[in-house]
């Protein structure tokens, strides 16, 4: 059996001698060394440390001056009217307006030099979501050359393989756009269609919505009103299902939904009625806060990426959940009022969720949108977009915690070290997961991005 | 004597007299009672909406008074009750440029009051003069967030601050001689008073923390606003030379303070899950 080290020692060059002979030898004997790489990264996966992915997507692009990078000392034009506080990490200062977050701060890692290459939502979305800007549509509608890229819940669900029963990936929330036009790169792209997301969402009136079922005879999301309905349903279509031949009119991805949903054991997690009044409470009675908490219960469950979009538009007074992080205007009385009081709430009470339950250490939480926010407030106490430098955070997964990795000059606008890609986050993440250099290459994939050593 | 007692209670830790006076749980801001005190007003979010309701507190009825889809919020009672002062936001491709309007309860028409045209510029937080003819708001019409006095009836708008820091949330004192508003020029939000004219700029509070959303109390004496100078946004009560005191005191977020026309501070909380408003005796 082949040696396998750090994920970082496994591309070609890395091969010993030894190794190469023993793969030698198993050729000879009809095993190729695809077979044998697949043997050992279903090996190496098996002993990764991170089982499952929950990304919190912050579509719209939060600010990182208030928010992990504050910048007290720059001048009032760029530093905003917040105050840093301290954290639990000596000297790691976090905005006054997360405080749970800074209580926690020994639970995450912070990378403040992630940089991009575009100011335009749709392309800065794909690159964030597929780590290339291949085949990213812009806002004014240009298209970017090449075929779109598989986001990264596609490529977990890929290297994992198609699971009949919980699906591999699942997006909490609507497909992301900017005004009327939808991003590209939030699916299996050359994949295929299998893995796409399973897509859910919740409304906070109607509860828990299931976008897939609007394809299904009789059976409609908007028919879905609440959770006495929805098990309903759920009885329902079993039954139909059971009885008929419809099931075979359905593709496979549509046969998934159904199978999952009619299975007893399985629908289950869809039910956040079954938390306790105090686990829906802790992560917030509004839609971010329940999408995490229903995160919370898909990876226990088994899904192994769970992508929570906070928002589907990136305008926050227009979009139908909980507003994106596009605040070019009234920034900070959005902000405030609004968007960090819900982070602060639900982020922390999904750390301690999963801390408590022993989930943490095996799942990798990041938490980015696709760029930051211009260090210089706007003339309409906004801020713009700056995809030069800004923070994501990581927690989990076997991840280092308690870490500031990078570094952004005095005003906040550009790495002055360790200047990262979110195609380097994501390798990183993925890597947790033993989706590694190798692992991408015999599932047909081309890695992207390196290794933050600093997190591992 | 009242004030002192009222000071002895929050000191000792009295528990506050809290009611709850809605339950949906939905997001709400800015809540604003009427003065005969019957009514209260708030912005809602729900959905992709945000707008304004306002509320029957005998009867529970709700109704929304305008028809308009762009997000609406801020309103203010006018002091004889009978008008409302309101901010809306453009939706897309206008978002951002947002208007004060004065609405008129008897017949439900919106007179624009401060606009910008042919620019994002967005006009927001009214508050009324106490003799209903003037307002104050915040706008960014000359490139950064100001504060600005204008007359009900039209005419030039009066700037009353310059200052490359964010000037919000003004709140007119009821003898009308001091505007008490938020500010970030000593670094961290505090709250600052000024005069009507633009004169004698000075500061109430210094604290460590933000200081935000002032409203003076129905007999001048007292400023409310919220604060998290304890760790948690929470809503304070000072007198004009007197310490701020925690009429809250609770784990959740206390937010957006409003004073009812007996004297009781509303405000904005989620200690019961959601967000609703609530209100909370000071005085015995």
């Amino acid at each position: 059996m082949l040696s396998i080290g750090r994920m970082r020692t496994r591309e070609c060059r890395g091969w010993t001698r030894r190794e190469l002979l023993r793969a030698g030898i198993l050729s000879a004997v009809g095993v190729n060394l695809a077979d044998v790489l697949r043997l050992e990264a279903a090996e190496f996966q098996r002993k990764a440390p991170a089982k499952s992915v929950i990304l919190l997507w912050l579509w719209g692009g939060p600010s990182h001056l208030d928010s992990f990078d504050m910048k007290p000392k720059a001048p009032i034009e760029y530093r905003g009217p917040y105050s840093p506080i301290a954290s639990s990490v000596l000297g790691f200062d976090v905005c006054e307006l997360l405080p749970q977050l800074a209580r926690r701060a020994n639970k995450y890692s912070v990378i403040r030099s992630l940089r991009g290459t575009s100011n335009d939502h749709g392309i800065a979305g794909t690159i964030g979501l597929t780590g290339s800007d291949v085949g990213a549509a812009s806002l004014s509608g240009q298209v970017l050359s090449g075929a779109v890229k598989p986001t990264h819940g596609s490529i977990v669900s890929k290297v994992l393989g198609f699971s009949p029963g919980m699906p591999r990936f699942v997006a909490v929330g609507g497909h992301l756009h900017q005004g009327k036009r939808p991003i590209t790169g939030e699916g299996g792209a050359a994949l295929g269609p299998m893995h796409d997301p399973f897509r859910l969402d919740f409304h906070p009136e109607r509860g828990i919505e299931i976008p897939h079922l609007k394809l299904l005879d009789g059976l409609t999301a908007s028919g879905i009103d609440s959770r006495d309905r929805l098990l309903a349903e759920f009885d329902q279509l079993a039954q139909r299902v059971d009885r008929s031949a419809e099931m075979s009119r359905l593709d496979a991805f549509y046969q998934q939904a159904i199978s999952l949903l009619t299975k007893a054991g399985s629908r289950e997690v869809f039910d956040l009625g079954r938390e306790p009044e105090s686990a829906q409470r802790r992560f917030g009675r509004f839609r971010f806060g329940q999408c995490c908490l229903l995160a919370r219960r898909l990876v226990e469950a088994g899904a192994r990426f769970v992508q929570v979009n906070w928002s589907s538009h990136v305008e926050p007074v227009e979009d139908l959940g909980d507003g994106g992080w596009d605040m070019h205007d009234r920034f900070f009385q959005q902000y405030q009022d609004r968007h960090a009081w819900m982070l602060d709430q639900t982020l922390s009470a999904l750390l301690d969720d999963l801390d408590e339950r022993g989930l943490l250490a095996e799942t990798a939480v990041v938490v980015v949108g696709e760029f930051g926010r211009t260090p210089k407030i706007n003339n309409r106490a906004g801020r713009d977009h700056w995809e030069h430098c800004y923070s994501g955070l990581v927690a989990g997964g076997g991840l280092r915690a308690g870490q500031i990795v990078g570094a952004s000059d005095r005003l906040g606008e550009y790495p002055t070290a360790r200047p990262v890609t979110s195609a380097d986050l994501f390798a990183t993440v993925l890597g947790q997961m033993g989706i590694d250099t190798t692992t991408l290459t015999i599932n047909g994939l081309l890695p992207q991005g390196n290794l933050i050593e600093e997190l591992i | 004597m009242m004030l002192r007692v009222f000071f002895a209670m929050a000191l000792i830790g009295a528990e506050p007299d809290v009611v709850r006076l809605t339950s949906d749980g939905h997001l709400k801001q800015r809540p604003c009672w009427s003065p005969d005190g019957k009514q209260v007003m708030f912005a809602r979010h729900q959905g992709a909406t945000i707008f304004l309701f306002l509320r029957d507190l005998k009867t529970g009825q709700e109704e929304r008074l305008t028809s308009h889809t762009s997000a609406e919020f801020d309103a203010v009672f006018s002091p004889d009750g009978m008008s409302l002062l309101l901010s809306f936001d453009k939706t897309s491709p206008g978002q951002g440029d947002i208007e004060v309007h004065r609405l008129t309860l008897a017949d439900r028409k919106l007179t624009p009051l401060a606009v910008t045209q042919g620019a994002l510029s967005h006009e927001e937080s009214p508050c009324w003069s106490p003799d209903g003819k003037r307002f104050a708001f915040t706008s960014t019409r000359h490139g950064n967030q100001e504060l600005y006095v204008a007359e009900v009836m039209g005419g030039e708008w009066q700037r009353l601050t310059i200052d490359t820091a964010i000037d919000a949330h003004p709140s007119w004192s009821p003898d009308g001689k001091t505007i008490a508003f938020t500010t970030n020029r000593w670094g961290d939000l505090e709250i600052a008073l000024i005069n009507p004219d633009g004169s004698n700029l000075r500061r109430l509070t210094q604290s460590k923390g933000l200081d935000d959303y002032p409203a003076w109390s129905p007999d001048g004496r007292r400023i409310a606003f919220a604060s998290n100078r304890d760790g948690n946004l929470e809503i304070y009560v000072q007198t004009l030379d007197g310490p701020a005191i925690n009429v809250t005191r609770n784990e959740a977020i206390d937010n957006f303070p409003a004073w009812t026309s007996d004297g009781r501070i509303g405000f904005v909380s989620n200690r019961d899950g959601g967000f609703d408003v609530y209100s909370c005796r000071l005085t015995e």
